[in-house]
């Protein structure tokens, strides 16, 4: 029950920036809907692998992929490319507080005296998880293309 | 095929090529669909070599090439014209659309926008639900949707005004923080921290990131390798601007 209550969160406000992002984009208005359904599902995805125990970057790799295979069915019925639903889907996921934190690290570095061990420590490890967050969300992105439509269009 | 012809149909295919790069599609899309274009329209083959910012076509009919460069300006992303332009395609290749019928559809294209008063209240939901997802309280929330409808708003109004897009974001992530420091000063919210995060997360590039991985991973490494330098352009100049404004207020 209380799951079901974090989903339902995650599925609502994940929903509402893969619409914005998506107008953003110029996505034509009768797409919007799908891009919110891909986003819910993919967020939804990753909260559940998450509490499962996987670590974060895996649970979004798996969570990009599952997006990628999801937008493929969207785009064979529309007739448009996959990456119009799918990058509005995964802007939910993007790491924003992990790169705050790696970028006023490193500026708080740069205005300090001396190398301070704790500013260092959280420059790079909020920077290295940012970068693969970012990594996998593309690549699990490319998955299906990469796996399955190998020597074939998708459309 | 006479020569003429030929000529007008590489025209065609080039224009929704350069069309194509230009509203920010992936750089396989774009060889896919020119190649698939050019064989329903009766070319031979169809040859691309795609850079940061120009494109170069040969198109080739019995035994005669034509080769063509297109230079190509960033016009923003819009995914209406890519989605468009594949329509075009998958009608051509159909059989349903000749040379002329293509012609007549690629004059028509026009790229159309949101209007602002749609844009600025959903970006600036957007925000407000990063900030809620992170974990923010509401007043982080409420200080979050009014600092990135600022700042949404300044960027629209820059970007109108054919600024650099590097300018624009660096403007806007300064008025964007200025405003989301609010919650550090007033002791109405327990995560002030959050809502500055949050509010800045507008300005994520994130198209061209994944356009850019996305080129890489299948090849066309020049390509990827410019739109990721894009990318991070865009991000460091939007950290000065942050920096900018909360060494203003003090932060820093």
């Amino acid at each position: 029950m209380e799951l079901l209550l974090v989903l339902l969160n995650d599925a609502f406000f994940s929903a509402i920036p893969a619409v914005g992002f998506a107008m953003l984009f110029n996505v034509p208005r009768r797409f919007l809907v799908f891009c919110a359904i891909a986003g819910s599902i993919g967020h939804c995805a990753r909260t559940i692998m998450m509490r499962g125990g996987l670590p974060i970057e895996w649970s979004t790799f798996a969570a990009a992929a599952i997006i990628g295979v999801i937008t493929i069915a969207f785009a064979k019925r529309h007739l448009a490319p996959p990456l119009l639903y799918a990058v509005a889907a995964i802007i939910p996921m993007i790491p924003g507080s992990y790169a705050y934190n790696t970028v006023i690290a490193i500026v708080q570095l740069t205005a300090s005296q001396s190398l301070q061990p704790e500013l260092l420590n959280s420059a790079v490890t909020n920077g290295l998880k940012t970068i693969f967050i970012l990594g996998a969300l593309s690549v699990g992105l490319a998955m299906p293309a990469l796996v399955y439509y190998r020597t074939r269009p998708i459309i | 095929m006479y020569a003429d012809t030929q000529n007008d149909i590489t025209r065609q295919v080039v224009r929704a090529a350069q069309l194509l790069l230009a509203y920010g599609a992936e750089s396989d899309l774009v060889e896919e669909l020119s190649q698939r274009l050019g064989r329903a329209l009766g070319l031979a083959s169809v040859e691309l070599s795609i850079s940061a910012n120009a494109l170069v076509m040969t198109s080739l009919v019995h035994g005669r090439c034509v080769t063509t460069t297109r230079r190509i300006r960033e016009h923003g992303i819009n995914m209406a014209v890519v989605c468009e332009l594949q329509r075009i395609c998958l009608l051509a290749e159909k059989g349903l659309y000749g040379p002329n019928e293509v012609r007549k559809r690629l004059a028509r294209i026009h790229p159309r926008t949101y209007p602002r008063w749609a844009l600025i209240p959903t970006i600036a939901l957007s925000c407000a639900s990063f900030c809620h997802l992170s974990g923010g309280d509401l007043f982080a929330c409420l200080i979050t949707f009014l600092a990135s409808s600022v700042g949404m708003y300044v960027r629209l109004l820059l970007a109108a005004r054919h600024f650099n897009v590097l300018i624009n974001f660096a403007v806007t992530a300064f008025v964007t923080t200025l405003i989301a420091q609010l919650g550090y000063f007033q002791p109405i919210t327990e995560t002030p921290r959050l809502a500055m995060a949050a509010a800045v997360l507008m300005l994520v590039p994130g198209f061209p990131m994944i356009n850019a991985i996305s080129d890489m991973v299948k090849g066309h490494l020049n390509v990827g390798i410019s739109r990721w330098g894009q990318a991070t352009l865009m991000t460091v100049s939007s950290v000065i601007g942050m920096t900018i404004a909360m060494q203003l207020g003090g932060l820093l």
